[in-house]
């Protein structure tokens, strides 16, 4: 069973609120590693913001504080004492929408390296080969590596967003926030080839508004609905046997 | 009775056409003007030597070198301290009273006359820091003067980075100093360039903060030190034309003055879209 597995990321009675209103109320949700979570809830439900408390990119946001923990390895990753950089290192994000940093493709992939210090070329080559192989795009890309990153399209973007994670030898989660959400069926299948292959090495969640999606590459679903987390478990039981009404309706496309 | 958007539509382009057209006319016209009438008098010799008779005969070449250096100093000081603010109050803080009253209050001095600043100038470094009239009194107030304008660009140009850059660079690791450094500054620079050049063509055609600031003595020679009095070339003209010196030199000045913001506008323009060419190439 799944759920003997050690918790990779443990999360305990989280809330998170805006001003005064709470957008996430009192989550528990242990994170096994080496696995996909799939999270699907409709829009509002908090999906984004409980990813975006994975790797505390809500810190930017002032009006928002956290109660409750989440743990990394076992450490409150809420702690004071614990470095939000180291962090954001080992938990890697992808956006929505793909967001290459107005540079070559070969600066977008080193961003992360290079803040960590990595100065040798010999590396940074070795680190741009080994990314852009894990997210499918070396062979679209290896000639015109210093071409601007913005001249690709949206779905090459994102895969040269998951590279550049990728690239960051600290990062040991990945989340992704609807990360096809406008891309082509082909580049979609791009990615998510990519993310079962991925998982033996990472812990991945993933949110997501396409049911299906989760559906094809999740081991575990957990459905969010108005800043709770209804149902989670195994994605065949989410989507086959959902304990709750309220996921029956909602897989089924009854409402959402 | 309501006229047919047909029409409506023909007369805003002839309304905006007419706008557009008058605004180029006149300013072609000023140009013309001036180049026509200063442009036989301007020769290398007049360029490049030093003027005689408080400047009836002989050149420009100390107040062309000032003209250049009094600028270029000023923004030196003041693109650091502008461009820091500015990164402070975008980057460093949030949006509360306190910036609301520092905005309001770099629009304020954005907006005062410059003889003011060469008032305060002339009253701060000239006499209370004793450093007389020189080149270095000017440009610190040339300084002053143009800070505002700096800091605002700056500001909107900083503002104008969108912020999933930001939100990028920080899910990578990126602290607030490095992503200033490697994401928000580059891609704000245009804008940033843009409140220099503004800032420059202040302080080229200043003549009130000048003069009070850096002086008004006929120069022999280009100035060797920062503790020298300058005469700039607006500052030059003035002095021509009001005590009636010469006609002819003022133009002739004039015409060198117009094609040296050109000059400087055409150079920067150029570097910022190298710049830019090579970062989306």
């Amino acid at each position: 069973m799944t759920a003997k597995l050690p918790g990779k990321l443990i999360v305990r009675d989280f809330h998170v609120f805006h001003e005064r209103t709470e957008a996430l109320r009192g989550i528990n949700l242990d994170i096994q590693a080496n696995r996909i979570l799939g999270i699907i809830g409709p829009a509002g439900s908090g999906k984004t913001t409980f990813l975006r408390a994975l790797n505390r990119l809500n810190d930017l946001v002032p009006e928002m504080h956290v109660e409750g923990q989440v743990l990394l390895d076992g450490q409150d990753i809420y702690h004071p004492s614990f470095d939000v950089v180291s962090l954001r290192k080992r938990v890697g994000m992808l956006f929505a929408l793909p967001v290459a940093l107005p540079m070559s493709i070969f600066e977008n992939v080193v961003y992360g390296p290079r803040l960590s210090g990595v100065r040798d070329r010999v590396r940074l080559n070795e680190i741009v080969e080994r990314s852009l192989k894990a997210a499918f795009m070396w062979d679209e890309v290896k000639d015109r590596l210093q071409m601007s990153g913005l001249r690709l399209s949206g779905g090459q973007q994102q895969r040269l967003c998951l590279a550049r994670v990728l690239a960051m030898e600290e990062v040991e989660v990945i989340l992704l926030d609807e990360p096809c959400s406008g891309l082509d069926p082909i580049s979609t299948a791009k990615i998510e080839e990519a993310l079962t292959v991925l998982k033996s090495l990472y812990t991945i969640i993933l949110v997501t508004n396409n049911t299906k999606q989760a559906a094809r590459v999740a081991d575990n679903t957990a459905f969010f609905l108005t800043g709770e987390m209804v149902e989670y478990g195994n994605t065949e039981q989410i989507f086959t046997v959902p304990r709750d009404a309220r996921t029956n309706d909602y897989v089924t496309g009854r409402f959402g | 009775m309501r006229i047919a958007p047909k029409y409506t539509q023909m007369l805003a382009v002839a309304v905006l056409g007419g706008a557009t057209a008058f605004t180029v006319v006149v300013l072609l016209f000023i140009i013309v003007f001036v180049l026509s009438k200063g442009l036989p008098g301007v020769s290398s010799e007049f360029l490049f030597s030093a003027p005689k008779d408080s400047g009836l005969s002989g050149g420009i070449f100390p107040m062309l070198v000032a003209t250049f250096v009094l600028p270029l100093m000023a923004i030196i000081i003041a693109l650091p301290l502008g461009v820091g603010t500015a990164v402070y109050l975008t980057e460093y803080t949030r949006e509360t009273r306190l910036t609301r009253v520092l905005r309001f209050g770099t629009d304020c001095l954005a907006g005062i006359p410059s003889i003011i600043f060469g008032l305060f100038g002339f009253i701060f470094f000239v006499v209370m820091l004793k450093m007389g009239w020189c080149l270095l009194s000017g440009c610190l107030t040339l300084a002053i003067m143009v800070l505002p304008t700096i800091i605002r660009t700056a500001e909107e140009a900083i503002r104008s980075v969108p912020n999933s850059y930001r939100e990028v660079s920080y899910s990578l690791g990126a602290t607030r100093w490095e992503t200033v450094l490697k994401v928000v500054l580059p891609n704000a620079l245009p804008g940033i360039v843009t409140g220099v050049m503004l800032g420059i063509g202040r302080s080229i055609g200043e003549t009130a903060a000048v003069i009070f600031t850096a002086g008004s003595i006929l120069p022999r020679s280009i100035p060797v030190s920062v503790f020298e009095p300058v005469r700039t070339l607006s500052v030059h003209f003035y002095i021509l034309a009001r005590e009636g010196i010469s006609n002819e030199k003022a133009y002739a000045a004039a015409a060198v003055l117009i094609i040296t913001v050109l000059l400087v506008n055409l150079a920067a323009y150029g570097m910022m879209h190298r710049f830019i060419a090579r970062r989306s190439r």
